[in-house]
């Protein structure tokens, strides 16, 4: 296989002295949708912070496009290509749709209208609102906005922080489904999830977590599969 | 007719903290700090634009220019010490420091300029406007100073809805870590921030001392107190609320002078104050925060 475009080797992460991340490597190659999936508390979200930046690994290394992340500012990181949709979708409430948008493409120089455009056709409920203040859709459209958002900085690699949390299941299958269509159309995407059946239905492979380590790897369809993981997370 | 001569004054005073009220009330919008060295940076600005006007006979405007540079870069300089090394710290350890940082730039002015009060040039003349068959005079300074806040007021406002940048400090406003994941440079906008903040101090600095012709090292002190209650009245972090507040502040405190006493007026201005966050605790145009989740 060709270099990965993401490579988190051997990381660990501290919160003071709570040691929430022991020692994990993983990789994501171009054009797949890997997830990371576990229990509340796992360190999922911790390790997507520390990918982008957010949180420093105590030891180990995180490298992008065979680059290593460990001295990179956290906005040098998504002008790099790596974008993340924070847990709890973050849109800036006061802000509208639109302007939303662009401070997604913060970093980018020109395209901006094209790009508005691709997002808008996605996602034609924002083109709707996009006079809007974000804090005034629902749930499921700030999940829209923040997704668009990320898209917006053309990303290399599209991070996602449980967009399922808080949803109801007919938009987390919207979600998901949108979520598919983007990898079809060629992106690779790290997806964070407790709702493993969901993600490891759409995903190439997946990595299971529990409390700060990697416990289970394989692909989508193995994990399914597999005896311990429908135990724990798939309600037997 | 004397009422709208007082009405004048009081919106001319209230300008002045006005433009104060912005430096105060966009750094707490962006680093939820309340900056208490923002007086003094006044104060400083006050004291370029002196010596470069009558010490090195100077344009007015160009002295208000170099101190409006002097004082970008002290606002920069000062949040780039004291304040970023403490972006994690509790905030009651930034206000201590910030009340440090004031009594500093004070003290520091009366080591290089002596606390004998400077008497300020005239920078744009004493005459006034007659108007009404000279009932109403209206003096230069006055229009001066209203209308460079409303220029302010304008170019701001459009600056903070329409450019990059301008969303760019709102974004961080609103939520710093998402900020960042757009690809903001978090530290960047603040440091801009502080910048504009003080570079409109120094336009306060030479407008104050053209209406109130002293300059001492504690000038700014009081004016900038006011200014941040002014912010406070509007709703702090809010900037047409720093506006409002600035104007409505002025006004109070020149009727109060007027109509009540002299002496009480800073009680009044106070007391109006109260009433006002015991009505509104936000402010007047302070954020209720209503949003659906």
């Amino acid at each position: 296989m060709s270099d990965p475009v993401l490579k988190v080797e051997n990381i660990n992460v501290y919160y003071g002295s709570i040691h929430a991340i022991k020692g994990i490597s993983f990789e994501v190659y171009e054009g797949e949708i890997v997830t990371l999936i576990g229990a509340n508390g796992a360190g999922k979200s911790t390790t997507l912070n520390t990918i982008s930046g957010l949180l420093h690994p105590a030891t180990g290394s995180v490298s992008f496009l065979g680059e290593s992340l460990a001295k990179v500012q956290p906005h040098k990181i998504v002008e790099k290509g790596l974008a993340q949709v924070p847990e709890g979708r973050r849109v800036f409430a006061q802000m509208t749709v639109q302007e939303n948008l662009e401070m997604g493409a913060y970093t980018q120089t020109g395209g901006l209208a094209e790009d508005l455009d691709k997002v808008y056709t996605l996602f034609p409920r924002l083109k709707e609102r996009m006079h809007q203040t974000a804090g005034t859709l629902s749930g499921g459209e700030q999940q829209m906005l923040a997704m668009g958002r990320a898209l917006m900085s053309r990303p290399k690699l599209l991070m996602l922080d449980e967009p399922s949390m808080g949803l109801a299941p007919i938009l987390v299958e919207q979600i998901f489904d949108i979520i598919a269509d983007l990898h079809r159309t060629g992106a690779t995407i790290l997806l964070v999830e407790q709702n493993a059946q969901m993600a490891l239905s759409i995903a190439s492979r997946g990595y299971v977590m529990e409390t700060g380590k990697i416990v289970t790897t394989g692909t989508g369809e193995e994990l399914l599969a597999s005896e311990a993981v429908r135990k724990a997370y798939l309600g037997g | 007719m004397i009422f709208l001569n007082y009405f004048i004054s009081g919106i001319s005073l209230g300008s002045i903290y006005a433009i104060i009220a912005l430096g105060y009330t966009m750094v707490y919008g962006i680093a939820k700090m309340l900056n208490f060295a923002h007086g003094d940076v006044i104060m400083v600005g006050g004291y370029v634009c002196f010596y470069a006007v009558s010490r090195y006979g100077l344009n007015p405007f160009l002295g208000v220019a170099i101190a409006m540079l002097v004082c970008t870069l002290l606002g920069i300089i000062v949040e780039r010490l004291a304040y970023k090394p403490l972006r994690q710290a509790p905030s009651l350890a930034v206000l201590i420091t910030a009340i440090g940082m004031s009594y500093f730039l004070q003290n520091t002015a009366l080591l290089l300029w002596s606390s004998n009060p400077k008497v300020f040039p005239s920078v744009i003349g004493r005459g006034a406007f007659k108007l009404f068959d000279g009932k109403l005079s209206v003096s230069h300074v006055t229009v001066l100073t209203i209308a460079t806040c409303l220029v302010i007021m304008v170019i701001l406002s459009l600056f903070i809805s329409k450019t990059r940048l301008g969303k760019a400090m709102r974004a961080c406003s609103e939520d710093k870590g998402a900020a960042q994941l757009m690809g903001i440079n978090v530290n960047a906008t603040i440091s801009m921030t502080f910048a504009i903040g003080s570079g409109l101090a120094a336009i306060a600095g030479a407008l104050l001392c053209s209406a109130y012709p002293t300059l001492m090292p504690t000038t700014g002190s009081l004016p900038g107190i006011k200014a941040f209650t002014a912010a406070v009245f509007g709703g702090i972090g809010s900037v047409p609320g720093a506006f409002l507040g600035g104007l409505m502040l002025g006004v109070i405190e020149i009727f109060a002078k007027a109509y009540i006493s002299s002496q009480l007026s800073d009680a009044v201005v106070f007391a109006v104050l109260i009433v006002v966050l015991l009505v509104k605790p936000a402010g007047l145009l302070g954020r209720a925060i209503q949003e659906k989740v």
